[in-house]
């Protein structure tokens, strides 16, 4: 082999692997890119209410402010005493094509009330037009919140204030029903979840943390490739997808949720099975 | 030479690479199959509990003056026909023809289920009692848990089904002994649970 074809043969195998390692990276930039476009569309084609960042979220202007805030800062305290998340969402109506206890549901797991190891959130739904109650109790307190006990909260607790005309008083004894029927199940660290985070309102949400990742060798290599940062523009467009719902604008407060007293709610991660009671007044 | 190797070199890497990408996707699936039969766990799970309801819930009803007893050997026999439709709870079928037929016994018992809860209120002194409320409450629940666990099984076995036919896996995923799974049939039943419950409402108003 004379040097002058050796040459001319390393250069092209230089050439080559650039090409092979050029078409790798793009390989991997597009199925991330496929893999990202799914996962932003598996979380918005099925449009739930944003978690919440307090305990106590009226949406619905059922509670006055100073009760919603005593409420606020019981609940707050339960969840430093007893490390259980309990939280109380009231919604003008129930979105026109959800069913109830599919919707609550979803929305709970979504918000991922309590601990990821326990599983120890409830949440209390109330659709203020619908007239309907809805208990979500998170797997790991369904031995203390049963159904029955659910059942109970709603036909003797709730149902009689709120025909009475009595809504704060209905969802204030609905609450020390369930603070009642939770308390010893678990020990509480003294501090809350959203204490913990650092920061008020700041959610673990590890749906986020994966598009991170998944953002960041993305961004790399599509700087690489100089074909711009589409990735933030995805990710607005999914948010702008929920400014549009009935949940009070795409603010992290909602439209006249309560203020927090005490750093306000971060969900730990919770899930939830469907256990919990329904009821109408 | 120098060429040579460095040739051999790149062949080895790119050799590897794909011995690693195949690594990868074949721990991909195993991961969707173990969701998949996670979830299988506790779909079984929610159904025994339903059926572990119903015995006391024959009784209570039993106990209700001449209460329609075809309703209650119904329950009665479709609980008996689920109890013999054994499958491997650990582990999701792969076999569509057992699937089906556990998903009719399940059916079965739901449908009888709902009759007697339909039949009872024509029974004021039985609603009365607190004991049927209480229990009627954890059928309501446990019709509740099942509708969820099972969407959320066919989720799993949505995920895992794709996999296993996706592109890069569908060569060897036939070859590694991946099935793919059945689905529970997407009836309205299974978005939200069947309607079980009285209308307290309209009786108290």
């Amino acid at each position: 082999m004379n040097p002058a074809a050796r040459q001319f043969s390393r250069v092209d195998l230089r050439r080559w692997l650039a090409t092979a390692a050029r078409l790798g990276l793009f390989g991997l930039a597009v199925s991330a890119l496929v893999v990202g476009i799914a996962t932003g569309l598996s979380a918005a084609d099925a449009p739930l209410p944003p978690a919440p960042h307090a305990y106590v979220n009226d949406y619905a202007g059922m509670i006055p402010a100073e009760r919603a805030r005593a409420l606020e800062t019981r609940l707050a305290q339960f969840e430093r005493d007893s490390s259980n998340q309990l939280v109380v969402a009231i919604y003008p109506r129930l979105p026109a094509d959800a069913a109830l206890e599919d919707f609550t549901v979803r929305t709970a797991q979504a918000w991922g009330v309590g601990g990821k190891q326990r599983d120890n959130g409830a949440v209390l739904f109330v659709f203020v037009a619908d007239r309907t109650l809805r208990i979500e109790v998170g797997y790991g307190l369904e031995g203390r919140l049963t159904d029955a006990i659910c059942h109970a909260i709603i036909e003797n607790e709730l149902k009689p204030r709120l025909r009475a005309g009595r809504p704060a008083a209905a969802i204030e004894a609905a609450v020390n029903a369930l603070i009642a029927a939770t308390t010893g199940e678990y020990q509480g660290t003294g501090r809350t979840r959203a204490e913990n985070n650092g920061r008020t309102g700041k959610r673990a949400n590890s749906d986020l943390m994966f598009l991170f990742w998944l953002g960041l060798p993305l961004l790399f290599i599509l700087l690489r490739f100089r074909r711009g940062y589409t990735y933030g523009n995805q990710n607005s467009r999914r948010r702008s997808r929920y400014d549009d719902l009935p949940w009070g604008g795409g603010g992290p407060w909602g439209g006249g949720g309560s203020s927090g007293g005490g750093g306000g709610f971060s969900g730990g991660g919770g899930s939830f099975g469907g256990g919990g009671a329904s009821g109408k007044w | 030479m120098k060429t040579f190797l460095i040739a051999l070199a790149a062949v080895g890497f790119l050799a590897l690479l794909a011995v690693l990408y195949v690594v990868g996707i074949y721990n991909g699936l195993v991961n969707a199959q173990q969701g998949v039969d996670a979830q299988w766990a506790q779909v079984q799970n929610v159904y025994q509990r339903r059926a572990d309801l119903i015995p006391n819930l024959v009784n209570t009803v039993a106990g209700a003056a001449n209460f329609e007893k075809s309703t209650l050997t119904e329950i009665t026999e479709a609980r008996a026909s689920v109890g013999k439709v054994t499958l491997d709870a650990s582990k999701a079928p792969t076999d569509a023809a057992q699937f089906a037929e556990f998903e009719q016994a399940q059916g079965r018992l739901s449908s009888a289920l709902s009759r007697l809860l339909v039949v009872s209120e024509r029974y004021p002194d039985l609603k009365a009692t607190g004991n049927f409320a209480t229990l009627q409450s954890q059928l309501e629940g446990s019709e509740n848990r099942i509708a969820v666990e099972r969407g959320r099984f066919n989720d799993a076995a949505l995920t895992y089904n794709a996999a296993i036919k996706r592109v890069p896996a569908v060569f060897f995923a036939a070859v590694f002994g991946f099935k793919e799974k059945p689905y529970f049939a997407a009836t309205a039943s299974a978005q939200t649970p069947p309607e079980v419950k009285f209308d307290f409402s309209k009786a108290a108003k």
